[in-house]
């Protein structure tokens, strides 16, 4: 636990907190239960939920206390979650604990939590508290020795084609939305009462050094090939789309040109109609023979994108931090 | 339209089942045409005549209706009717055509039409009436006018002479008071006649209103009325007579049924009426048997059948005291008794004893062999006919007597080297009677016997293959065999080519699905234990192979009809298969070319293709051709529905799929079950096949991803055996498998071995095999090869060298072949290493690439099949104006691409798009 308070903060100090729409406060306290949660209900690649309690001062969102969603078993199919929340929340008050739902957290698994089911829920969240927040905690790299813990909002522009629904090609282009802008990140500083740094402080110079050796950890393969693994699926669900978009674009454009032909057609026919004197034949009965294709959803693929992208910078993090313990570990070699 | 139902139109039904003569009731149909050719003149046009009846009955009967509804006004129930009619009278159409539009049809049209016009004039009654009414009367008004157009000659020609039509109601109105005078209804109008019947038969059960009215009747009445129905309704009288004759027997149930409707004492009525009635039938009989003497056949045929009736119950009289007995008696009596063959209510197990006591009285007479031949052609045909429903299989003792005839025709043929029987020999020139000439006799002995084969199939379908009757209806195999083999011998001397090559193929049929231990032990070199056993070996004859071999041979060369041919092949493989002589198979199967054209088959064809080529894969399995095997299994096991494949059972699934009908049929396609191929065998046998050839492959690439699956099947039990919560010992065949590969996964091969050669598995399934000793042997040293293969797969990467003592010790194989197996994998480059001869080691090269890398170029070729796709979507949408990539530098992508890619990937994702 220590060691993690050491981790927090080391995190917390990196971060900048320049150019933020909101800041965001973290009360150590619950960092540790996100952590618990996990440990103790998530395994593998199960990922463990909960919600976020805190407030909002200026323009800052100082989070406080949390508290996890139940696991799911089969036999409690009638649970109502809402009616648990609720429950919680009260209860928590009555101890004068901040009672204000916040937002949610969630653990993630290699990094792929970009998905349409956060985004729903994540969008509702929005749509009914509009400060709230994401947490994202990834066991694994935390495990390797540096806490991952991260806010995400929906960009306004999301909200604003979620609320519409218009995830079509063309709703989307006219938003002018690409992966990059989906989520905007919220720098989080992970904030302590002073009395815990004092007793931090205290307990640094008692506790010994010796074990931090994850941070160290050469062997890099496993996790690489995992995250290889994982961007592989993805990409090749992007190629899938792709080719779905493909046919759907051959399609239209195909039967843009019949009813162009069409169109001529029946102009010719009218001329001539019209020359013998007789009534034009209609032209509103076009739409009705010629029913576009039915336009394939094009949001997952932004989410894939965005999928994608957050892979890359996992890996390009990783394999930078490795290389500089590779060289490290050369230099010491090479000195013994 | 089964024949069962039609009293009258015989001929159409005749006609309609003659035309497919395939079908297993050709012997039936051959005999019904030559009976249909002996009928004379008058007999058919009595057959028309009746079918004529029976349209003109509904029509009468419609009609009656409407001219009721007319009478109560009812114009809703008249439309209804007259669309009834006008479909019903369509229906009759071709009889019509034939006689002429009927007279009161064409006096209902008029009168309705009259009457409707009446109707319509009418204001204040129209006014009156419901809307219902209304609205139907001016339908009617409406399509009676349109309809009386096509017959406005007729109905003129009609009220010019409403005379006719006239007389013909008031002959009507008699009749429909009094019952008695049917004779005169005869002569009248058909039309009417018919109605006079309904009259008398409103209900379903003809029989059952006659009795039923004779029994309210008084005694002489009753009969007298009954003699009356018979004269004009014969075919009846055929059913009524010979049932009650029975019924003092308890033989006919359903005559049981009609008696019961009677007063309690019903027995002894009808006995009594029996009494009266014979009486005078055999005065009757008696005179018209001297008619016939003097050749007037006219009605002959028809009453005698009658007259032969009451005859079973007291079997010498079958002829007339007196009567000189000699061939032209016999055969008339014999068509006699055929004539009520095929008709309605006929009792055909009465049918067939008459024929034997004809039989016997032929035999007692000494009428000669001819005659006697033909008797037992029609017994036969009529043990055949037993069964109204094809579906429905022969009884033991019906079992019995079939065989038991034919044996007896045989020997008959045997004895008389002066019978010549054909189908082609027409009725007219039959020569049956003692004469220095030949006899010459209608018939095919040979459909005889393969309907005889065929029943015997449809026995074994029936018989439940884990009773003691099926082990005991099994040894009538022998006696069919048997009696192939005697017709075999017979033809051979008589028949055509074209017999011949039939009755081979029954013999080919009976042969070439067992194992002939004789030969097999014969080959081995192994003596039998005992002198007597040993003579008996020998008395027995020729190896099966030798035999199928010429049967086969013989047809190859002279058969004609592609279907005998393609059946004897697949049977000759087969047999090959059996016998573990692969590459015969193997030859015969290639230069058939029936992988090619088999799906054009019929499906029992089909079916036999299936179970051949299945055999050909367990052969090679035996051999130890792991990859022949598998290929061979590949089709049938893939589909999941190698039960139904093989004909050796439905699958429940499918049942929603098909109806009762198809199902039907498809059940009577099954392979008897003393025919069936072990279906564990055949999937462990794919299995192994599949694991011997898969779990190397998927060792050698395990981080490809093109990785093609070789077997699904394989890998979908691999994949069943992961998803097990709990991993116990195997139980099942499958179970063991999966094991099994699990364990040469690892390169474990005695652990391989243990599963797949164990107690269990030997008693599931090695032991099914003739040799299995060798086959174990052979499968251990596969397990080892393979298990070798997999560990270097697997391993190699973890070696720098490694010494091939060490590897033949690890696999118990001889260093030479240990060194073959290893040199080979180098050559074809499934293994980056090179040998050190004088160590006698492999050394590594580690160039195969880690999986790390493996997977970088995965994803790069994934990664460049995505940009592809990407750039397509461009060049649709930017197509137009020249391209958004101009095409070099798309070449030159590409060109970078090629580095990193192995084998033609692209291009196989390319086709996928």
């Amino acid at each position: 636990k220590e060691q993690r308070k050491e981790n927090h903060k080391s995190v917390a100090g990196g971060m900048k907190n320049t150019a933020a729409l909101i800041l965001l406060f973290l009360f150590s306290q619950v960092v540790l239960k996100i952590i618990k949660h996990y440990q103790e209900e998530g395994q593998g690649s199960e990922v463990v939920q909960g919600v976020l309690l805190g407030l909002v001062v200026d323009d800052r969102l100082e989070i406080t206390n949390c508290f996890p969603f139940p696991q799911h078993t089969e036999d409690d199919a009638d649970f109502d979650e809402v009616q648990y929340q609720m429950e919680m929340m009260r209860s928590l008050r009555h101890v004068n604990i901040d009672h204000l739902h916040v937002g949610w957290y969630q653990s993630t698994y290699y990094g792929s939590f970009v998905s349409r089911a956060l985004l729903d829920s994540q969008f509702s969240y929005q749509h009914a508290i509009e400060e709230s927040v994401v947490l994202i905690y990834d066991p694994i790299k935390t495990a390797q020795g540096s806490l991952s813990l991260k806010a995400y909002r929906l960009t306004p522009k999301l909200m604003e084609i979620c609320k519409e629904k218009d995830f079509t090609p063309e709703g989307l282009k006219k938003a002018n939305i690409g992966f990059e802008h989906m989520f905007e990140e919220v720098p989080i500083v992970i904030k302590n009462s002073h009395l815990i740094n004092v007793l931090l402080w205290e307990l640094e110079d008692k506790s010994t050094v010796a074990d931090k050796h994850e941070l160290l950890n050469l062997s890099s393969s496993n996790h690489l090939e995992k995250s290889l693994q994982l961007l592989m699926d993805r990409v090749d669900d992007m190629s899938q789309d792709i080719v779905k978009y493909n046919t759907y674009s051959r399609n239209l454009s195909k039967q843009q040109q019949q009813k162009h032909q069409y169109l001529q057609r029946r102009q010719q026919e009218n001329a001539q109609r019209q020359s013998r004197g007789e009534p034009p034949l209609p032209e509103e009965d076009i739409n009705k023979m010629f029913k576009p294709p039915q336009p394939p959803p094009r949001m997952d693929t932004l989410l894939i994108a965005g999928q994608i992208n957050n892979y890359c910078q996992n890996v390009k993090e990783f394999t930078s931090q490795n290389l500089g313990k590779l060289f490290m570990a050369e230099a010491l070699q090479g000195h013994n | 339209m089964s024949r069962f139902f039609a009293t009258g139109s015989d001929s159409e039904s005749e006609e309609s089942s003659s035309a497919d003569e395939i079908t297993p009731k050709a012997p039936g149909t051959t005999f019904k045409q030559s009976l249909l050719l002996s009928d004379d003149e008058e007999d058919t046009k009595r057959v028309v005549r009746s079918a004529k009846d029976k349209r003109f009955e509904e029509l009468t009967n419609l009609i009656k209706t409407i001219r009721n509804a007319m009478k109560i006004r009812d114009m809703a129930k008249c439309l209804e009717e007259f669309e009834q009619l006008c479909r019903a009278f369509l229906k009759s159409k071709n009889i019509v055509d034939k006689e002429g539009v009927p007279p009161f049809y064409i006096r209902l049209l008029a009168d309705l039409e009259d009457y409707l016009n009446q109707l319509w004039e009418d204001k204040e009654g129209k006014k009156k009436m419901n809307k219902n009414n209304a609205k139907a009367l001016s339908t009617l008004r409406q399509k009676i006018r349109k309809y009386n157009r096509d017959y406005e000659t007729e109905i003129a020609a009609y009220k010019e002479n409403p005379q006719e039509s006239a007389d013909e109601e008031e002959e009507k109105e008699p009749e429909d008071s009094g019952a008695s005078s049917e004779s005169e209804a005869e002569d009248g109008d058909e039309g009417v006649s018919a109605k006079a019947f309904l009259k008398k038969k409103p209900e379903a059960a003809p029989e059952a209103s006659k009795f039923l009215k004779s029994a309210k009747g008084s005694g002489d009445e009753s009969t007298s009325s009954d003699e009356d129905d018979d004269e004009d309704w014969g075919s009846d009288t055929v059913d009524s007579g010979s049932e009650s004759s029975d019924e003092g027997e308890g033989k006919s149930a359903s005559l049981a049924v009609v008696f019961l409707k009677k007063t309690h004492d019903a027995d002894k009525s009808s006995e009594k009426k029996l009494g009266k009635k014979k009486k005078p039938k055999k005065k009757e009989r008696l005179e018209e048997e001297a008619e016939e003497e003097g050749g007037e056949e006219v009605e002959g045929g028809w009453e005698k059948v009658k007259g032969g009736v009451p005859l079973v119950k007291e079997k010498p009289k079958m002829f007339a005291k007196g009567t000189e007995i000699n061939t032209a008696v016999v055969v008339k009596k014999l068509n006699e008794i055929l004539q009520a063959r095929g008709k309605k209510g006929t009792d055909r197990a009465a049918q067939i004893e008459l024929l034997h006591a004809l039989a016997a009285i032929a035999a007692e007479n000494n009428l000669g062999q001819g005659i006697l031949v033909k008797i037992k052609f029609n017994i036969i045909a009529s043990l055949y006919d037993y069964n109204p429903n094809l579906a429905a299989f022969m009884k033991a003792d019906m079992w019995k007597k079939c065989l038991d005839c034919i044996d007896e025709l045989l020997d008959i043929l045997f004895e008389n080297n002066n019978i010549f029987i054909g189908e082609n020999i027409a009725e007219d020139s039959e020569n049956l009677g003692v004469s220095d000439q030949p006899f010459r006799v209608r018939g095919c002995v040979l459909t005889l016997v393969e309907r005889m084969d065929e029943e015997f199939t449809k026995i074994m379908q029936n018989t439940d293959p884990h009773s003691q009757e099926y082990v005991d209806n099994l040894k009538d195999e022998g006696r069919v065999c048997g009696i192939i083999d005697r017709l075999l011998t017979y033809l051979e001397n008589k028949g055509s080519t074209e017999e011949i090559c039939r009755v081979y193929l029954r013999r080919i049929m009976h042969t070439y699905y067992k194992f002939d231990y004789k030969a097999h032990r014969r080959s081995l070199g192994l003596q039998g234990e005992s002198k007597s056993e040993q003579d008996q070996e020998e008395s027995e004859g020729e190896d099966s192979a030798v035999i199928m071999d010429r049967l086969c041979k013989f047809i190859y060369a002279k058969d004609r009809t592609d279907r005998i041919r393609t059946c004897a092949i697949l049977c000759h493989i087969y047999h090959h298969a059996l016998h573990s002589r692969w590459y015969q198979a193997r030859d015969l199967m290639l230069m058939s070319h029936l992988q090619d054209n088999i799906q054009h088959a019929d499906p029992p064809v089909q079916i036999l293709y299936n179970r051949t080529m299945v055999q050909l894969g367990i052969c090679a399995f035996r051999q130890g051709m792991i990859k022949d095997a598998h290929n061979a299994l590949l089709d049938i096991q893939s589909s999941g529905r190698a039960k139904e494949l093989l004909g050796q059972g439905l699958l429940m699934r499918n049942m929603q799929e098909r109806n009762a009908e198809q199902e039907k049929i498809e059940k009577r396609r099954q392979v008897p079950f003393h025919m069936h191929i072990n279906l564990e065998l055949l999937e462990c046998v794919y299995l192994v096949s599949a694991m011997l050839l898969e779990i190397p492959y998927m060792a050698a690439h395990e981080f490809d991803a093109r990785r093609r699956m070789i077997s699904k099947q394989f890998h979908h039990q691999l994949r069943v055996g992961e998803r097990q919560p709990l991993l116990g010992p195997p139980e099942s065949m499958r179970e063991h498998v999966v094991a099994a590969s699990k364990a040469m996964k690892m390169g474990d091969w005695r652990t391989c071995h243990s599963f797949i050669i164990n107690e269990k598995m030997n008693s599931k399934v090695w032991d099914l095999f003739p040799e299995t000793q060798r086959v174990r042997e052979m499968l251990v040293r596969k397990i080892q090869e393979e298990s070798l293969r997999t560990y270097l797969f697997t391993y190699s990467s973890v070696y720098d060298s490694i010494s091939m003592e060490t590897l033949s010790e690890m696999f118990e194989l001889e260093i030479p072949t240990v060194h073959s197996i290893i040199s080979k994998m180098i050559i074809n480059e499934e293994l980056m290493a090179s040998l050190d001869q004088p160590t006698q080691t492999v050394v590594m090269h580690r160039t195969e690439p880690t999986s790390l890398q493996n997977m970088a170029l995965q994803l790069a070729e994934k990664l460049g099949s995505l940009v592809e796709n990407n750039e397509r979507v461009f060049d649709l949408k930017q197509g137009v104006y020249g391209g958004y990539f101009n095409r070099d530098q798309k070449g030159s992508y590409q060109q970078k691409q090629q580095g990193y890619q192995r084998g033609g990937y692209r291009n196989q994702n390319q086709g996928n798009y």
